[in-house]
């Protein structure tokens, strides 16, 4: 018992820390603008299929460059939804900016649907398949990488917004745009610089789990809501609790897939998401906000 | 009367469409549906558009009516009237219940509580397979017959789907032109003022949610009865999505706005089939553009476009003045 | 006699103490103004009265009865109603339904009568438009009827915010800074409703920084510093205080009474 226990403790982390890519790219969207990006998911796609496409076949570029390339291309839809999809629309309402990141997200899949179709693939792992025995659980090199890539991202993610001076800049326009904009700073960039930022790390997250979950034109969706559904457990405001939420989604699931049952896993996420809200109605992390009037 | 005159006009349109064009597959096929969806939609719109509480799950109430028409008919043998009551009183009883927590809830963090409650009743419908049929779904539903006047060809559930439509329609109407009506509104342009009004919001709120899931619910067992088989996919956060996509492109805050965005947005994919392949990605960049560029809806941008032409032609133009009960301004 | 009766009342945020062991009496059928240099703790203490916020310590008694832990629309109930500094309008609706919705708790159809819109809900609507009428053109505002509010100027909307907290029938009546913002001839109206208000039998607790209208407009005043009670009395009494002159005008005295 203990043993598998191990297992989903292990799985959880995996997946938990593919969430909290997505949760913290969805924190850092809305920290900078306000808008919570239902795009997100499919950055996690575009990344892993476009991975794919150019590394197969027999003119498939070596694989670094094909992830570095992946990356970019990822990097660039998220500048682009930005620049012409989000900016047009400063000032709109909370729904109907969700409906128009909605509608990128659509316009996206629609697009991947296009290039690749509705085939399901797979990304070779980057270093190998033999798995690794700890105590009877097993663990797929490929797991290392995403929990180790993950984890760097989220320091790195954190020295950004903490260090440098963009990273404090982007954190200035989040929290008075006029302010900000009146000492110098240039808001339209720091914006693009956020959405870039939220795309790379949807992309890492798609290329590094695709070896393991394999991907496909629609596979942003459910992606894309979990990582929503992570960055509200963790608190909105609060990019670390965002990653916080993820790995404690990821593990949620999968103990509740083990323990209880796989198809009931989604349901349990959600309900205690639910619970959590009903007694921390701005979630685990996020403070609190006394109305003044 | 005046205040009805709306609804007048739509009843002409309703009573004219299948004189016009009978036997045309975009009357008596696609705007059935169109006229179910506006069923939703106007639930919705008192909800979203009025009270100003977005709810991204409003498929699951849609769902748990008609899935409850479904099993009560074709596994205990119900008829289908009752089946529809008891699908009503059901959801009716579940939204009472997750009013008062779900909607303390704000912003973003309402959504996803909608949400997750959409995505838990979709999923406890695929998995209770012994009674839903699980993900293969449900058939041999009974088709609905009044007075021993079967509903079974197409033109007469036209005929069914709009009179219900249009009677929703008529008491949306009358709740936003009352005192429950202004609560909802005076909720939405400000939560303290209307407290200090004397309004007991958390009642209010907790109204208006079951109000709309109740008319979710009736859609739901029309729907169940109309098309004899039932998945869960037809209940799924996608179709959630739709329906809150129509009330915006209604122009949230206005009933006829819910109907034509249900119209249009029932419509759209139906033309764009032409465009094979092309189709999602045209339907998604469609619905950017026009929230990108008509935020406040794509039935007021048009109202309000053929008001100014109008007044341009008979100048001085008069002073702005509101129509009874409808909401342009969104503060959401 | 005695409408409110505020003891002991104590209210903080994290470090920041707002109201601290306030006492006071409102009586009856007068105007009681509250003043204070910004951050007082004058809103809070409005807030506290109408059951926005909790209060830490201390009890309020309106009518006789403690009211702390009631909920703003059970206030209502009782008989309080109020003014915000920041205008709490809603823009969404026209002027009459701003008013109507004061009206709130005059009528009482409920959702499922209003749906079928049965006679007495017709009946309900035209007595609500009646009343709300009446308190829009006791603050001079038929006029704008019709108009949607986000299109009012500034001036009207401080009116039709207390047009639309008279239409709740109020017995007590808070006013957060009714003339700020104002000019001149706008000022001078607003201290005739304030009068016409009191006239009416309405208690009116006052804040205002406007210290001319203040004085003329007063029955009695009390001054708050950091949230204690710095001093209590007629407007004369306040004029003539020492503390007062010292810690909150900073010396120099000069009324336009
Ligand atoms: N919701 C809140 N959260 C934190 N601090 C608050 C809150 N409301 C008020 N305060 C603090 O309490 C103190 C009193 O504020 P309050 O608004 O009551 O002052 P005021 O007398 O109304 O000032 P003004 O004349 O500027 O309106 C201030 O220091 C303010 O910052
Ligand atoms: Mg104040």
């Amino acid at each position: 018992m203990a043993d598998q226990i191990l297992q989903f403790l292990l799985t959880g982390i995996t997946v938990g820390a593919t969430y909290a890519l997505v949760a913290l790219g969805f924190a850092i969207i809305y920290n900078a603008s306000d808008v919570v990006n239902f795009a997100q998911g499919e950055f996690v796609m575009i990344g892993a299929m476009s991975a794919v496409a150019l590394s197969a076949g027999d003119g498939g570029l070596p694989m670094p460059v094909a992830l570095l390339l992946a990356v970019l291309i990822t990097v660039g839809v998220g500048v682009l939804l930005q620049r012409f999809a989000i900016a047009p629309a400063r000032g709109a309402s909370v729904v109907t900016t969700i409906i128009i990141t909605i509608g990128a997200s659509i316009f996206l899949r629609g697009v991947a649907l296009l290039v690749w179709g509705k085939d399901i693939f797979a990304l070779p792992a980057f270093s190998g398949d033999a798995p690794i025995h700890i105590g009877q659980a097993t663990l797929l090199p490929q797991n290392l990488w995403v929990m180790g890539g993950a984890g760097l991202m989220v320091l790195g993610v954190h020295w950004f917004f903490g260090h440098t001076t963009i990273g404090k800049a982007v954190l200035a326009c989040s929290c008075n745009r006029t302010a900000a904009h009146l000492v110098g700073i240039n808001v339209g960039l720091m914006m693009l610089i956020a959405y870039g930022l939220s795309a790379f790390l949807g992309a890492m997250a798609g290329v590094l789990v695709a070896p393991i979950t394999f991907t496909s034109y629609d596979a942003g969706v459910m992606l894309g809501l979990k990582g929503f559904a992570a960055a509200i457990l963790g608190g909105m405001g609060n990019p670390m609790g965002a990653v916080a939420g993820g790995l404690l989604l990821g593990l949620i699931e999968s103990l509740s897939a083990g323990l209880i049952s796989s198809g009931y896993k989604d349901a349990i996420g959600f309900v205690i998401l639910l619970l959590v809200l009903f007694f921390r109605p701005s979630g685990l992390f996020g403070r609190a906000s006394v109305e003044r009037v | 009367m005046k205040r009805l005159r709306g609804l007048f006009l739509l009843t002409l349109l309703v009573v004219i469409l299948p004189l016009l064009f009978p036997d045309n597959y975009y009357v008596t096929v696609v705007a059935v549906s169109a006229a179910l969806h506006a069923i939703l939609a106007v639930g919705l719109n008192l909800l979203m558009g009025y009270a100003g509480l977005i709810s991204l799950g409003h498929a699951a109430f849609f769902g748990i009516g008609a899935y409850t028409s479904g099993i009560v008919t074709t596994r205990f043998g119900l008829d289908p009237w009752s089946a529809m009551a008891a699908g009503m009183l059901l959801t009716g009883t579940i939204a009472f219940v997750m009013a008062r927590p779900i909607l303390r809830l704000k912003g973003h963090y309402l959504a996803m509580a909608t949400l997750g409650l959409g995505i838990i009743v979709q999923i406890v419908l695929v998995q209770t397979e012994e009674l839903t049929g699980g993900p293969d779904g449900l058939g041999g539903i009974p088709p609905l017959s009044l007075f021993g006047w079967e509903v079974d060809s197409d033109l007469r559930w036209y005929m069914l789907m709009s009179a219900v439509m249009l009677l929703v329609v008529w008491l949306a109407l009358n709740i936003i032109d009352s005192r429950s009506g202004r609560a909802l509104r005076a909720l939405h342009g400000s939560e303290v003022a209307a407290e200090m009004m004397g309004i007991d919001t958390t009642v209010t709120k907790t109204g208006v949610f079951v109000v709309a899931a109740l008319s979710a619910s009736l859609a739901g067992s029309l729907f169940a009865h109309q098309q004899a088989f039932i998945s869960p996919d037809s209940f799924n956060f996608f179709f959630s999505i739709e329906l809150v996509t129509m009330v915006v492109l209604g122009g949230m805050a206005s009933t006829f706005g819910a109907v034509f965005g249900a119209f249009v947005l029932t419509f759209l994919p139906e033309l764009l089939v032409i465009f094979e392949d092309y189709e999602v990605m045209i339907f998604g960049a469609i619905l950017m553009l026009m929230m990108i560029f008509l935020p406040q809806g794509l039935f007021v941008g048009l109202r309000d476009l053929l008001r100014r032409l109008l007044q341009q032609q008979r100048a001085p133009a008069p002073a702005p003045v509101v129509p009874a009960g409808e909401d342009k301004h969104d503060a959401a | 006699m005695t409408l409110l009766e505020v003891q002991g009342l104590t209210k903080s945020f994290g470090g920041v103490t707002a109201i601290a062991d306030l006492g006071f009496d409102v009586p009856e059928g007068q105007v009681y103004s509250v003043i204070g240099p910004n951050g007082a703790g004058k809103t809070t203490l409005f807030n506290m009265l109408s059951g926005i916020y909790h209060p830490d310590e201390g009890s309020i008694h309106f009518q006789g009865r403690e009211i702390i832990g009631l909920q703003p629309h059970k206030m209502a109930a009782m008989g309080l109603s109020r003014t915000f500094q920041n205008l709490q309008m809603f823009f969404n609706m026209s002027v009459l339904d701003n008013v109507m919705v004061g009206c709130h708790l005059r009528t009482g159809s409920g959702l499922f009568s209003a749906a079928l819109r049965l006679p007495g809900v017709v009946r309900e609507e035209r007595e609500a438009r009646r009343l709300a009428r009446e308190a829009l053109s006791f603050c001079d505002l038929e006029r704008f009827v019709d108009q949607r509010a986000d299109a009012l100027p500034y001036g009207v909307l401080k009116r039709l915010e207390i047009a639309r907290a008279l239409a709740v029938g109020p017995k007590l009546l808070l006013m957060d800074e009714p003339a700020a913002g104002l000019n001149d001839t706008e000022t001078a109206e607003m201290q005739r409703l304030i009068r016409c208000i009191c006239e009416r039998g309405i208690t009116v607790l006052l804040v205002e920084h406007n210290m001319g209208l203040v004085m003329r407009v007063s029955d009695r005043i009390l001054v708050l510093d950091y949230g204690t009670r710095l001093a209590e009395g007629t407007p004369l009494e306040i004029q003539n205080d020492r503390r007062v002159i010292e810690a909150y005008l900073g010396g120099e005295v000069q009324y336009a009474v």
